[in-house]
């Protein structure tokens, strides 16, 4: 039988208790709007540096955006095992791997909706973007797929750690620091050399190259990265990094989940 | 409708909390697990529901083997769980739509059956307040009519009144007698209440440290210790006292103590003769009284220990 129905009801009730979190849609999005709308333009001031640097700022911001939120969103699963309704779904006639996969449907979802949120913000502060519907098409794939392995990293973690208090103590070293390294804000080469060389190896720094070069066009991020003179196929490498990660990431997700789930 | 062969679940700490456990339930029929927390009733139901792996024997619902099966296991199974397992922010309504759907019941069906058992449970005026309202029995209720609505073969009630102040249990365990008494549904429930078993269970099986150590019909279980039993409150050692009563035949080997009290089922022997042959063996008793026996005489002959203590 299609494992379609039970996966859009996951979804649903997923999307449900959300909605009726506010926190969780809103909270996520204050650092990452601040940061563009606020710190990047004053950052352009204070260092004198042109509209490309805001540029820069905002799309690293979304480096943090996605993070965080699919973070905050693994939280949920540790509120639904403890104090929801895991147990009766677990119980149900589904198999258990559509439990993390509607749960990924919906941080997916909800990601859409902050992003668009923080380069809607953006625009309205008056930063530039130069995209056209090639560059929204790698924005896209890269910024989904970075989410949904993020996710996987955020179900994984909730599935192992016990209390929301020992998830919440983690969030920062997973969603915050490898951003500060991932050229978010500056370009990787900036960094000491041995951290210019284990920055290449961050899915976040191959997502955030291709979201550069998707919405605005900048190909200096991924040729930091590969050091090759063909943008396509760095584009490309760099596209798979992110997909291989979203690929292990889920199916190491689902593997914990079914297993931990079960006494 | 429930078949348990040898089944048995070590944890990876090596604690054997089910030890080769064997019994069979009839359809509709309502079969109990008695014992005291710890005993191995909710790890017996967390592997037929799939929710826990055996480490050992086979178990089916309806045919279907849990551990090779489990989605047929589940789809003709439901539970309702020993703890609150419900969606707080979400309505009442919601909580049984997604067991309908995720039970697969097509959804005008499931809307009739929603009204139907919120009727018949009494939860139909709270059924669009979120759930996190609700009041411990309300929430029970509903967890009741969740599990009925996709119409389960066998249905698994895991310590269902625990928590619940005496009226709202009570109206909870008419509740399922009605069930059992107007449905062919089968349930097995755990329960740690002499008399929730005694109600409503057709047979009962006491589980004791992991092991079935007694299984028969609540009736005969009681007609091991004959129809009247004498409890005698001994100043001294009771063990002494039991030891003494035997060498004089007053008790067999059914005769127990816990603490002080001494419990010696009279079987054919008159409550009177009792009374005089123990006065007559010199066994200093502070207070002595005849009652007729419980389940948990029952219990405490075959584990040692009361079942309210130890619960």
């Amino acid at each position: 039988m299609s494992a379609l129905a039970p996966t859009i009801t996951l979804a649903r009730r997923r999307f449900e208790l959300t909605t009726r979190t506010p926190r969780e849609l809103l909270v996520p999005l204050i650092t990452p709007i601040l940061f563009a709308a606020v710190i990047a333009p004053a950052l352009k001031v204070a260092l004198h540096t042109g509209t490309a640097y805001e540029s820069f700022v905002a799309t690293g911001t979304i480096g943090l955006l996605i993070p965080l939120n699919t973070m905050f969103s693994g939280l949920s699963v540790i509120v639904d095992r403890e104090t929801g309704a895991q147990r009766e779904l677990l119980a149900a006639p589904v198999p258990r791997a559509l439990l993390p996969l509607g749960n990924l449907a919906v941080a997916l979802l909800v990601t859409a909706f902050q992003v668009i949120t923080l380069i809607a913000v953006a625009v309205a502060r008056g930063i530039d973007f130069h995209t056209d519907a090639g560059g929204i098409a790698w924005f896209t794939s890269a910024a989904a797929a970075f989410a949904i392995g993020m996710y996987g990293v955020a179900e994984t973690l909730a599935s192992r750690i016990p209390k929301a208090e020992e998830y919440i103590a983690r969030v920062p070293a997973i969603a915050i620091v490898p951003w500060f390294l991932a050229g978010s804000l500056f370009p990787i080469n900036a960094l000491p050399g041995f951290l210019t060389w284990f920055a290449k190896f961050l899915p976040l720094t191959h997502g955030l190259a291709l979201v550069r070069y998707g919405l605005l066009r900048d190909s200096s991020g991924l040729h930091n990265i590969w050091s090759m003179s063909n943008t396509t196929a760095m584009a490309g490498l760099s596209l798979a990094v992110v997909v291989l990660f979203a690929l292990a990431l889920t199916a190491v997700s689902i593997r914990v989940f079914t297993r931990t789930a079960l006494r | 409708m429930i078949s348990v062969r040898r089944l048995t679940k070590t944890y990876p700490d090596g604690t054997e909390a089910v030890k080769a456990i064997d019994f069979d339930v009839g359809a509709g029929e309502v079969f109990g697990l008695l014992g005291p927390n710890g005993a191995g009733k909710s790890t017996t139901i967390g592997m037929l529901t799939t929710t826990i792996r055996p480490t050992g024997g086979t178990a089916r619902l309806a045919g279907f083997d849990v551990a090779r099966e489990p989605l047929a296991a589940r789809s003709v199974s439901s539970v309702v769980f020993q703890e609150p397992v419900v969606d707080r922010s979400l309505t009442g309504r919601r909580n049984l739509e997604l067991h309908a759907r995720l039970w697969r019941v097509a959804a005008q069906e499931g809307e009739a059956r929603i009204a139907e058992l919120a009727a018949a449970l009494g939860v139909e005026r709270l059924l669009d307040r979120p759930v996190g309202s609700y009041s411990g029995g309300e929430r029970r209720r509903l967890e009741l009519a969740r599990a009925l609505v996709s119409r389960p073969q066998v249905l698994f009630l895991d310590e269902p009144t625990v928590g619940l102040d005496p009226r709202i249990r009570a109206e909870l365990l008419d509740v399922v007698g009605e069930l059992r008494n107007t449905t062919d549904l089968t349930i097995l429930l755990t329960t740690h209440y002499l008399d929730e078993a005694e109600k409503l269970c057709d047979r009962l099986a006491i589980i004791h440290e992991g092991r079935i150590v007694a299984l028969d019909t609540p009736a005969a279980l009681l007609a091991g210790l004959g129809r009247e039993i004498v409890e005698l409150r001994v100043n001294g050692d009771p063990a002494g006292a039991l030891a003494s009563l035997r060498s004089h035949g007053i008790v067999d080997g059914d005769g127990f103590a816990v603490g002080s009290t001494l419990t010696l089922p009279l079987h054919d022997r008159s409550a009177a003769d009792a009374v005089a042959a123990i006065d007559a063996a010199g066994i200093a008793a502070s207070s002595i009284s005849t009652r007729r026996p419980t389940l948990d005489d029952v219990y405490l002959r075959l584990t040692g220990g009361r079942l309210a203590e130890a619960a």
